[in-house]
């Protein structure tokens, strides 16, 4: 019998082969499919929403009871929101996180907070709309207003932020914090001068892309601070607003008459918005880890 | 110098954690300028000992401590800031650990933390704790590079250095060079006979040669408890008061 020359072909080897090419075209198809649904999206909303895309458009208020004028307000209004929940969730999320992760040991007390903020991410947006109605607009008498959503909103967001800056804490090495606790430092100092810098990275990516995720949410704003259509931008945190998610659902279902290309090119300025805000998460994520220390 | 006088008095020292128990019945006294050399194999309570020693136990919220450490005859449990405690203990990790900073920031890291500021004063003091870790002719041209890119054994003598930078009276080496290739280890074994005119070093190490060569004297730990401490000439003959110091130090079992 002829004896095999090395590394030729085997029956079994020729099989595995075979194998892996088939999972490997599976992967990359199921890949292909999970971004075709993004484009076509894309797609539509330029096809549709191209023709009244006007820099007045941009810049000008709606008219004609919204079958005419721009998104101006709705634009401002969500900047608005989006920037008084941040400036409400990113801090308390991130001192919570720190404690969680830096302070707390592991006993029932803490289990029982994380498994709270676990499932305070599950609940769905339209309860955080009613719990943002009972407690900010009726019970503190904050009424419907830019502040009522917008705390509405941080509500919702926090244990998102909690969750994604805990892991980037988690990320830094324990060895680094030994190391500096042997030194005398501090707790507090140990954090300061060594877990937050390396892990500012990921806390930030977390943050805004939470940001993102405000911006989009109807169900929390609607009930608790924005409003129809308001022909004034808000003046202050207790004045309602519009926003673009609101504004979207009006044009769509509550509006007869309304051109078609209007909410498309509403739904355009929305997912625009949004996407520029990841893209500078995925930006500012890949600087920061082209300056990662160790 | 050793002198006579005691710097650690351990008395009945006991440490667990929930199930298991890593210290047991743990006495023995470090004299002041001595190095003493801890031997035995892994699990036999080398580190959670120095891990007492310097209360980086209250770091690890399951491990309970009893018994009593006293350094220059003042118990450790009294100190109400252990780091106070252990700005006077310098302690180097199996694992060579550069912080994710500067080399000259990995050295200046404690006494910052400790209030100095003085740029001139740093300078100096870096210089010289590098120049004691025998580092700092490798790295004079680049302190500005970060401690975490340097290779394996620099990175164990900037730890080292860095354990210096406290002036610290006592020192302890946990199996320093378990990750170090062997001319590093050398070169950190002259360094340790260097600091020893200076100050008291306590080595836990699972190479018994490596406590042939440096120890003054030499403990044997096993399951936690301590099996025998003696001159490490006495360890190292016939003579052991305990039968199992001698097969391990030949290598019956270990």
């Amino acid at each position: 019998m002829n004896t095999p020359l090395p590394f030729s072909t085997t029956a079994v080897t020729q099989a595995n082969r075979n194998r892996e090419s088939v999972i490997r075209a599976l992967l990359g198809i199921v890949t292909v499919l999970l971004v075709l649904p993004l484009l076509a999206i894309l797609g539509l909303l330029v096809k549709h929403g191209a023709p009244a895309m006007t820099l007045d458009f941009l810049l000008t208020a709606p008219a004609a009871g919204m079958t005419a004028g721009g998104i101006f307000p709705a634009i401002v209004g969500t900047l608005w929101l989006v920037g008084v929940s941040l400036a409400v969730a990113a801090p308390i999320g991130v001192l919570a996180a720190i404690y969680l992760n830096e302070y707390a040991g592991d006993h029932w007390g803490t289990r029982i907070v994380h498994l709270a903020i676990v499932n305070l991410a599950g609940v769905p947006s339209i309860v955080h709309a009613l719990f943002g109605v009972g407690a900010f607009v009726l019970f503190l008498h904050l009424g419907t207003s830019i502040l009522s959503a917008s705390l509405t909103l941080a509500i919702m967001t926090l244990p998102v932020i909690i969750a994604s800056t805990k892991e980037a804490l988690a990320a830094v090495p324990m060895s680094f914090r030994q190391a500096c606790w042997v030194l005398g430092a501090s707790r507090w100092q140990t954090i300061r001068h060594v877990v937050l810098p390396n892990s500012i990275q990921g806390i930030l990516t977390g943050v805004i892309l939470q940001v993102s995720r405000a911006a989009g949410e109807t169900a929390p704003v609607m009930f608790t601070g924005a409003a129809f259509y308001l022909p004034f931008l808000p003046q202050s945190v207790h004045d309602q607003c519009m926003a673009l998610s609101m504004h979207l659902f009006t044009l769509s279902t509550q509006v007869p008459g309304v051109p078609e290309a209007l909410p498309y090119a509403t739904a355009l300025v929305l997912v625009a918005l949004v996407m520029s805000v990841n893209l500078t998460s995925i930006l500012l994520r890949s600087y920061l880890r082209s300056r990662r220390k160790w | 110098m050793v002198s006579t006088a005691n710097k650690i008095e351990i008395r009945g020292l006991r440490a667990a954690y929930p199930g298991k128990v890593v210290l047991e019945d743990v006495s023995l006294d470090v004299r002041e300028g001595e190095i003493l050399a801890i031997i035995g194999p892994a699990g036999a309570g080398k580190t959670s000992l120095l891990n007492c020693i310097n209360r980086m136990s209250d770091m690890i919220p399951s491990m309970k401590v009893e018994g009593s450490i006293r350094i220059d005859g003042r118990e450790v449990r009294d100190f109400r800031d252990p780091s106070e405690l252990r700005r006077r203990i310098g302690v180097v990790f199996p694992l060579p650990v550069g912080l994710p900073m500067s080399i000259f920031d990995n050295v200046a890291f404690a006494p910052r933390m400790g209030g100095m500021h003085d740029k001139k004063k740093l300078a100096e003091l870096v210089e010289r704790c590098l120049r004691q870790a025998a580092l700092f002719d490798e790295v004079k041209d680049r302190l500005g590079d970060l401690g975490t890119r340097l290779s394996g054994g620099q990175q164990q003598r900037l730890t080292i250095a860095r354990a210096l930078s406290l002036d610290p009276e006592i020192l302890c080496l946990d199996e320093f060079s378990i990750a170090v290739d062997p001319v590093t280890t050398m070169k950190i074994e002259e360094v340790i006979k260097e600091l020893k005119q200076r100050m008291t070093i306590i080595l836990a190490t699972n190479l018994v040669l490596q406590a042939r060569r440096l120890g003054d004297r030499t403990a044997l730990f096993l399951d936690g408890r301590l099996v025998e401490i003696a001159p490490t000439e006495t360890i190292f003959s016939r003579h052991t008061a305990d039968v199992r110091t001698f097969q391990y130090v030949q290598g019956v079992f270990g």
